[in-house]
């Protein structure tokens, strides 16, 4: 059943759905906050804001490896072609999600929020 | 395939065969004369979008010499500007909306069945239906033109100019009803190619050995499913501030011009890959054929082709960098634009690597799959500087922006689908197009393009800016803009070329033998032009290449060898497969010719044309008479007489589709309502946006929408639901006593709602002209009021089907379908009630 789950062929757009999710969160976190409370830009990028947007970043970054790792695993045990396929494909979605959350997510740490 | 060779030597008697394949060409035949607009077979429908688009692609080829005739020289009167802006916004729209976008979708209406070794599409006559809303609302809109009312605000349609303040003509109504109109016609090709795709693939067509096009044509048609909606809303919106005077992009009403560009690039930027996905698609198709090898890296074409699909959602704000927003926000975005170019490197180091291993044939087809490499890459080199935030600042709204765009979207698109054409022509026709012509056709279009739009950049980098209807003699941009005009004509010609070839190869190419090409998918396999059915018998297909390991495969189809090989009962039959594994799931039986679609979309072009006069009543009565007609289209499916007459097995097959839980009727309604939810969520992105950043945005202190009503209507709504879902779980059983008398009191609780809705209204006394708070409240409760009502009377009608023996424990498909309209509508509901009545009362309005 385990198994079934990691090789299903759902995995191969879930990793790059959540980098949308996350995506929204961070565009809409940040447009909302500074419509209704912008930070003080002499701050800078140290920030409540900026430091929130980096935490859900790296949530969502560690969130999508293990389901990478989890895929990959379930890759190798297979014995089932079509699964194997599903499965190592949505290994490299998570992945390269994972890489996208964090090629966005970057500048967080460096640009002051509502500038 | 292993098992093919077990189908393929089952022996049938001549006799049997010959009253076999009678029977085929009886249940198969399209009819002729005015009964060919009954026609819902997918061949034919996938070249009647060909066509159209074609003529359409001609009409805004006109207008694209007449931009260029005016721009020639510095201070021509050619055109006066008022006509001049109506012919750029003219180009761009048909351009976009009324070709590119149709032609592809006709490609892969008419490719897809083929590849994947079904006889039609899942559901013809939405087929059928999406044509004629194309052809009428491509009419309509091209109409405007020729009475000098056109729009005129750019194909973007931005508002406060294209608001009725600055728009005052009917140009702006022609453009909304008439892309909304069109866009019905490409959501119901996008649903239905998706469920096609995933679950009508011939036996053993597993996920992983499906032909690559299948999967940028799945991407492609997702991401219109998705994609689409949000301007689909835009317009809705749009139609109604200027027809009504609802406020939602004015800001003097609370509401902001700036979100028609969201709602717009929301549509816009995923559009592009919209169009070059199929491109590519048509790239990874020729080259493994003329390379006469399999493609370099198969699972990461899918990895590029599925990270494009969903990255490309993420760039839209880079069209509005120029808006004024956090720098912050514009890296995340300025990010996206980078990282989308990743996936598509991939694809083309693939391709440059299949073309390195094989050993390349340089025939017409590959030479504008060369032209597209170079092309392409250009625009997509441009596209990264855009990304570049500082550079797109400098470059916005210039010809720079104009010459990047023509070179991704003629580069991505255009190239690949001439390319397409002169792959799959004899497929059309049955014979050969000349050498010699295709290849002056492709130098030709090839030269004159990039002088046309390689010169632009320079123009724009010179600071020459888009959409202006002339220029000064002094400006320095005079000789770029005589080479560009000049250099349209030598393309120009290229195209008039490419058409000669395409017309005389009817009458003088020779003619082609089976799989000219040495092609390895399954389209190759059926007769050359193919029959209305496509395939004799259906085959098991377990590889890649079907046609490079089994040669004889044609044969042993067109002799009835393999499955689904009897026709006598008078069923138009395709396999259902499972979307993982390609398993045998049940036999598909679909609908035939019919006039249902036609009506439809003709009642439905009287409703946009009455709205476009404002003639309101009869728009109303259209608007029955449409919903008359679909429902009626509704009542002939499932176990209905004329879409099953004999019901009887096959020994040896699955089960008929409506004898079962889980036919394609659940996967198409659940796709239909991932096109709604992405609509609803605009409306509600819509709702919050305003909320939070209009600047004059005014909210009354209490919310005007009773919660105690909302509530009561909501419980009514939940017990017809648990209700449903009893019935289901009953069927599931094989009980199915009391299952009429179940659904009529669904569907007067469904009626339950709907009053309670209609009386939240009344009370609510909102005044939808004054704010655009009270205007989103009306629209969102129509929207729920539409949707709980269309619940009731599908499932009156269900009710119906009982008593008339159609829908029953033997048939128990479709209160499936039903129930998952009810859960999204629940759903949706209280996320309505949650967002505009309950989070008002918490956080407090502002007036």
């Amino acid at each position: 059943m385990r198994q079934i789950l990691w090789t299903h062929p759902i995995n191969l757009v879930v990793g790059l759905t959540l980098w949308s999710v996350w995506f929204v969160a961070m565009y809409g976190g940040l447009s909302v906050v500074c419509a209704i409370a912008p930070p003080d830009p002499e701050q800078g990028p140290l920030t409540l804001l900026n430091a929130g947007l980096a935490l859900l970043t790296l949530i969502t970054v560690a969130f999508l490896a293990w389901l990478a790792w989890k895929c990959f695993h379930a890759s190798q045990q297979t014995t089932m072609r079509a699964a194997h396929f599903c499965a190592i494909v949505s290994a490299g979605l998570y992945l390269a999600s994972m890489v996208a959350v964090l090629f966005v997510g970057v500048p967080v740490l460096g640009l002051s929020p509502c500038v | 395939m292993n098992d093919s060779s077990q189908d393929s030597s089952r022996k049938t008697a001549p006799e049997d065969t010959r009253r076999f394949l009678e029977d085929l060409e009886r249940v198969w035949a399209n009819p002729r004369g005015l009964g060919a607009l009954t026609i819902v077979n997918h061949t034919t429908v996938g070249l009647r979008f060909m066509l159209t688009g074609m003529a359409f692609f001609l009409v805004g080829g006109v207008l694209a010499m007449l931009i260029r005739s005016q721009l020639a020289f510095p201070g021509q009167n050619f055109m006066a500007p008022e006509i001049y802006n109506q012919v750029v916004t003219m180009h761009g729209t048909v351009m976009m909306f009324l070709f590119a976008i149709p032609i592809l979708e006709g490609l892969a209406i008419y490719m897809i069945p083929k590849m994947i070794g079904a006889r039609d599409l899942v559901c013809p006559r939405l087929s059928a239906f999406g044509y004629w809303c194309y052809l009428f609302g491509g009419l309509i809109l091209l109409s405007s033109l020729f009475m000098e009312m056109a729009p005129s605000s750019g194909w973007f349609m931005y508002t406060p100019l294209s608001s009725k303040v600055y728009s005052p003509g009917l140009g702006s109504d022609f453009w909304l009803l008439g892309i909304t109109f069109v866009e019905i016609s490409a959501l119901s090709a996008g649903v239905e190619l998706v469920v096609s795709i995933l679950r009508t693939r011939t036996q053993g067509m597993a996920l992983h050995k499906m032909p690559l096009f299948a999967w940028y044509i799945l991407a492609m048609a997702m991401m219109i499913v998705v994609g689409f909606p949000p301007l689909i809303l835009g317009s809705v919106l749009l139609e109604l501030e200027r027809a009504v005077g609802m406020p939602f992009f004015d800001v003097a009403g609370g509401g902001d011009p700036i979100l028609w560009q969201h709602l717009f690039w929301l549509f816009g930027h995923p559009e592009v890959y919209i169009i070059f996905l199929p491109g590519a698609g048509i790239v990874s198709t020729l080259i493994p054929v003329f390379a006469g090898r399999p493609i370099v890296g198969y699972g990461w074409a899918v990895f590029a082709v599925i990270t494009t699909g969903f990255i490309s959602f993420g760039l839209w704000v880079h069209h509005m960098f120029t808006v004024g927003m956090p720098q912050l926000a514009q890296t995340f975005f300025s990010a996206a634009s980078m990282l989308v170019a990743v996936p598509t490197g991939i694809q083309i180091f693939l391709w440059l690597a299949t073309l390195w291993l094989g050993k390349p044939r340089l025939q017409v087809p590959m030479l504008w799959i060369f032209g597209f490499l170079f092309v392409f890459v250009l625009g997509g080199l441009t596209g990264v500087m855009l990304a570049l935030v500082p550079f797109n600042w400098q470059v916005h709204d210039t010809h720079f922006v104009v010459a990047h765009m023509h070179y991704v979207l003629v580069g991505g698109m255009f190239f690949p689908l001439i390319g397409g054409l002169y792959y799959w022509l004899p497929l059309f026709s049955g014979r050969m197009p000349s050498q010699t012509l295709g290849k002056w056709g492709f130098w030709l279009t090839f030269l004159g393009f990039n002088g046309t739009f390689l010169i632009m950049h320079w123009t724009g980098l010179l600071g020459m800016p888009r959409r202006v209807y002339t220029y000064g003699a002094d400006e320095g941009w005079q000789l770029f803009n005589l080479i560009s005009s000049v250099s349209s004509f030598l393309m120009a010609m290229g195209i008039a070329m490419i058409l000669v070839d395409i017309m005389l190869h009817f009458r003088f190419g020779k003619p082609a033998r089976q799989n000219p090409w040495n092609a390895d998918t399954l389209e190759w396999a059926t007769s050359m032009p193919p029959s209305p059915y496509n395939f004799v018998s259906l085959p098991k297909v377990e590889t890649r290449h079907p046609l490079w390991e089994y040669p004889q495969l044609p044969r042993t189809i067109a002799e009835g060898r393999h499955g689904l090989a009897a026709a006598f009962h008078g069923r138009r039959e395709i396999w259902g497969t499972d979307p993982l594994t390609g398993k045998l799931r049940e036999v598909i039986h679909i609908p035939t010719n019919s006039w249902w679609p036609l009506f439809a979309a003709l009642a439905l072009a009287v409703v946009c044309i009455s709205l476009l006069l404002r003639w309101y009543p009869l728009a109303g009565i259209a608007v029955l008479v449409a919903a008359g007609f679909l429902l009626r289209w509704s009542w002939e499916n499932g176990a209905h007489p004329r879409a099953a007459p004999d019901t009887r097995e096959q020994p040896g097959n699955p089960p008929l589709h409506s004898r079962t839980l889980d036919g394609p009727g659940v996967w198409t309604m659940a796709v239909a309502l991932l096109a709604n939810g992405a609509f609803f969520l605009s409306l509600l992105f819509g709702w919050f946006y305003l909320w939070t950043i209009s600047p004059e945005w005014s909210m009354p202190p209490e919310s005007p929408l009773s919660l105690t009503l909302l509530v009561l209507a909501g419980l009514a709504s939940s017990a017809g639901w648990l209700w449903l879902e009893r019935c289901v779980r009953r069927l599931r059983r094989r009980q199915g006593a009391g299952l009429a008398k179940g659904l009529y009191m669904i569907s007067a609780l469904g009626a339950v709602q709907l009053g309670l809705l209609v009386w939240v209204l009344v009370l609510a006394e909102l005044d939808v002209t004054a704010t655009a708070h009270d205007a989103v409240l009306m629209v969102s409760l129509v929207y729920v009021m539409l949707h709980t009502g269309f619940g009731a009377v599908l499932t009156l009608l269900q009710g119906l089907r009982v008593g008339y023996g159609y829908v029953g424990v033997e048939a128990p498909l479709e209160p499936v379908v039903v129930r998952l309209l009810w859960r999204y509508n629940l759903g949706v509901y209280w996320i309505v009630v949650v967002s505009l009545a309950v989070l008002p009362r918490m956080i407090g309005g502002t007036t």
